[in-house]
């Protein structure tokens, strides 16, 4: 892994490149990580406000409800510790799959909104924004994985590994089971994962740049 | 373990029952309220309740768990790190995105007590602790200083890994008051500060709270002293000279629109007053004849030793004419006043000559100066001076200038009215070829305004015909000074003229003037002067007024106007007062040759004799009249004109 030597360089488009290819590569790089991680954030406070939002309207009953998200059987690292103790490659791994796991139910979630006017028209294109920012995310967070891969940070070893389980988790039924509070938790839960593991791989990988 | 949990039972129930028969009752706890979990770091977390009543017995409480999707209760790691009645959770026993579920049991001898379970996720409920190194400090670079405020996040919270991302606040107060400032700064750890209060005191203070949690406590106060500065503000100085500036331009564009230009021009410009006190004349201080100077302020014969103080009070002299004369004066008046409306509208009876316009005044001047250039040069200047037309000479004193003692009688039956101050436009309007009696009137006008002067005529010792010149108040004919006429035409100089631009006879009105053969128009004048050839000067002087005796000099100038002619002339009738000395001023060659003579006229005209012989036909008839020295020229009848 090489050492960055740029100090405090600004996080501003590729136009400064000009003296060192790597420079410059981390620089875009770091980008990247801005802009995904921002729109992380962004998607993690939708779903945020609409868990809230449903919470006060609809006063689920208090039962025990079995939290069973679909995407459990995706394993994630649950400390800090461990996150920073796992490799980048599964890290973004991680991202990809469970960026994945969520794009067909946020779909039907909002479908079913829409549908059955059970939101307001606000919360209404809350949904499909959600539902539009999962799948811009996982777009983008590839990006980031290949140019990776391209740096040299990770192995190529990717692509193939969060495929397969991405799959597997969006095939289950269980998400269909789910009502829409639990799915609203769900993602609210993982949203915020999926933004905290950006954050941390990217002060893993370019330091320098905010962390 | 079982043993003991027995024997407490046992103590406890003996406890109760010992307390039941000492009479106090007991209870089972009341439950414990407000679980409170927070975690600094979202790595480890802590949870508080609230004991509810222990029922008076000794209460024990124990928090349990489950973990999400787990049925296994687990009890609190560690009741004692955090303090009394709390429960801390380490690293080990934490785990992130997974839901506890956590109750709290107070158990007491009586009974047991559980509170509402809690759920919690360890994510949402990070509250770091406040910041640290909060340092502030003052930077003076500029006029301007400004503070500077840096902190470190808590020590715990692991932002470089970026597992938490923290934003920060900060909020800051004078000494004195109450409320605070707050200012939000991002995820900085350093925030400027403007606009300071000099020689002041502040108080700071930074929180933050990570992306989704809770806000931290406010950091101890940092003290700042901000150090005494004077705010140079250039901009603002300019600012407000230039708003001043404005204003005042707002305020002056109002007055001068609500002044007229007209009257504007008089406010600033205001038109000289001019002088109501003649002073010394110019012309005698250069020639330098002390007493002559001094002559017109002396007022020496005071008070006047003559009978004739209404000589000297006329200011106005009202001329009796007939009607054809009021007439021909009306309509010269109405000329008068016209044309001194016309000219200036400031000139009034109170008003020097400077008042008017500088047109009037140059003309003035001219006047002034073809007074000099009337006053004949008794060493035989050719001078000519162009007669004043009839009226004028009905209505203004003509000071024959042959002797400075020319007595400036008035006649009371000549007022002057304010009209003859201004003759010029008259002049002007008549077109008179002969500007020269300008000065003339002027003259007069002037001895006639001023008769506290007129005794300067009586006291002054006779003197030679060049120190007449020197006199003010005579009309001195110096024709060669006409310093102040650069405009003074051709005209205006003195010129030979053949014709008798005395009187201007040319028109009809001025013949009928004074050749109307009422009585009424009782005009006498005086010869004051008669220069050479073509002009005399009258000065009217009052009917029936003898020459006193300090008069008995000027006696021998006057005679009597017997007619003026159109173009022959005046006839003039001579007084036989005092003998042989003509009343009229010729110059020395008439007075040779006319010395003979006793009555005789003064013609003017050259050219012809004629007149002399009429006159002499009329003499006998009016020598009684002559007998006063006076130049009637009203009872001019039965003459013959020519």
């Amino acid at each position: 892994m090489k050492q960055n030597d740029e100090k405090g360089v600004p996080m501003s488009s590729t136009s400064i490149c000009t003296n060192s290819q790597t420079g410059c590569h981390f620089l875009s790089l770091a980008n990247l990580f801005d802009r995904v991680i921002h729109h992380s954030a962004r998607m993690h406070g939708i779903s945020n406000d609409l868990h809230s939002e449903f919470e006060l309207y609809f006063l689920p009953s208090k039962n025990r409800v079995s939290r069973n998200c679909h995407t459990s059987t995706i394993l994630t690292p649950n400390g800090k510790e461990n996150a920073q103790r796992i490799a980048r490659e599964e890290l973004t791994e991680v991202i990809l799959k469970l960026l994945l796991a969520w794009r067909d139910p946020l779909w039907h979630f909002h479908q079913n909104m829409a549908r059955h006017h059970k939101f307001n028209n606000l919360s209404s294109n809350k949904s499909l924004e959600m539902s539009e920012m999962v799948h811009e995310l996982r777009k983008g967070v590839q990006k980031v994985a290949e140019k990776m891969q391209m740096l040299g940070i990770i192995s190529n070893s990717l692509g193939t590994l969060g495929s397969r389980e991405a799959l597997l988790a969006s095939d289950s039924p269980e998400w269909r089971l789910m009502n829409d509070y639990n799915l609203l938790y769900c993602f609210r839960r993982d949203s915020n994962k999926i933004q905290n593991y950006l954050k941390i791989l990217k002060c893993r990988i370019v330091p320098e740049h905010g962390c | 373990m079982m043993r003991n949990v027995g024997g407490v039972i046992v103590l406890s129930l003996l406890l109760v029952f010992v307390q039941l028969a000492a009479g106090e009752s007991f209870s089972p706890p009341g439950t414990p309220k407000n679980i409170i979990c927070r975690s600094p770091e979202k790595e480890t977390f802590t949870c508080w309740w609230e004991p509810g009543s222990d029922g008076g017995l000794p209460t024990t409480y124990a928090l349990y768990y489950r973990k999400e999707n787990s049925d296994t209760v687990y009890e609190c790691p560690d009741y004692k790190t955090a303090g009394k009645n709390s429960c801390f959770f380490n690293k080990n026993d934490t785990s992130i995105w997974v839901t506890y579920n956590i109750t709290v049991v107070a158990t007491n001898a009586l009974g047991r007590a559980f509170s509402d379970p809690v759920e919690i996720d360890v994510v949402y409920i990070v509250m770091p602790n406040p910041p640290e190194e909060v340092t502030v400090t003052v930077i003076e670079d500029t006029n301007w200083p400004f503070l500077r405020v840096s902190w470190e996040p808590p020590e715990k919270a692991d932002t470089r890994s970026g597992w938490i991302t923290l934003i920060y606040e900060l909020r800051i107060k004078l000494e004195n008051e109450d409320e605070w400032e707050v200012h939000p700064a991002g995820q900085q750890k350093v925030f400027n500060i403007f606009s300071l209060r000099p020689d002041s005191t502040y108080h700071v203070q930074v929180r933050c709270k990570p992306d989704h949690g809770f806000w931290s406590e406010w950091s101890g106060t940092t003290f700042v002293k901000v150090p005494d500065y004077f705010p140079r503000e250039r901009s603002m100085w300019i600012l407000i000279a230039v708003f001043a500036a404005f204003i005042i331009l707002t305020f002056t564009f109002i007055w001068l629109s609500y002044m007229k230009i007209h009257n504007l021009k008089h406010y600033v410009l205001p038109p000289v007053p001019g002088p109501k006190i003649k002073g010394f004349d110019k012309k005698a201080l250069k020639n330098g004849k002390f007493e002559d100077i001094f002559s017109s302020l002396v007022v020496s014969d005071f008070p006047p030793t003559t009978s004739n103080y209404e000589d000297f009070i006329v200011e106005n002299l009202e001329v009796f004419v007939p009607e054809e004369q009021e007439l021909i004066m009306e309509d010269s008046k109405d000329l008068q006043d016209d044309s001194i409306k016309s000219e200036n509208s400031t000139c009034d009876n109170d008003s020097g000559r400077g008042s008017c316009d500088s047109h009037t005044l140059l003309i003035d001047k001219g006047g002034g100066d073809k007074e000099e250039a009337l006053q004949s040069d008794q060493e035989g200047s050719q001078d000519e001076r162009v007669p004043t037309s009839p009226e004028e000479v009905m209505e203004e004193d003509l000071l024959a200038c042959c002797d400075e003692k020319n007595s400036p009688d008035i006649s009371e039956k000549v007022k002057f009215t304010p009209s003859l101050i201004s003759p010029l436009p008259r002049y002007n309007l008549m077109n008179q070829p002969n500007p020269p009696e300008i000065g003339k009137k002027h003259c007069l006008s002037d001895s006639l305004l001023n008769p506290d002067s007129l005794p300067s005529y009586f006291t002054q010792p006779p003197s030679t015909k060049n120190d007449f010149r020197s006199n003010p108040w005579e009309c001195n004919f110096n024709h060669k000074q006409h310093p102040l006429h650069p405009q003074t035409t051709g005209k205006e100089h003195l010129q030979v003229q053949n014709e008798i631009s005395w009187v201007h006879v040319d028109r009809t009105e001025a013949s009928l003037g004074v050749q109307a053969p009422s009585v009424r128009s009782t005009e006498y004048v005086e010869v004051q002067r008669v220069s050479g050839g073509n002009m005399v000067l009258l000065h009217p002087v009052s009917a029936g007024q003898e020459n006193s005796g300090t008069m008995s000099h000027q006696t021998e100038h006057y005679s009597r106007v017997k007619t003026v002619n159109n173009d022959s002339g005046l006839l003039l009738l001579q007084k036989e007062s005092t003998g042989e000395e003509m009343g009229i001023c010729l110059s020395e060659e008439e007075v040779e040759s006319r010395a003979t003579s006793n009555g005789y006229t003064a013609s003017i005209t050259p050219t012809s004799e004629k007149p002399m012989v009429g006159i002499n036909s009329t003499l006998p008839i009016l020598d009684d009249r002559m007998a006063s020295g006076y130049v009637d020229t009203a009872t001019m009848f039965g003459l013959p004109t020519y």
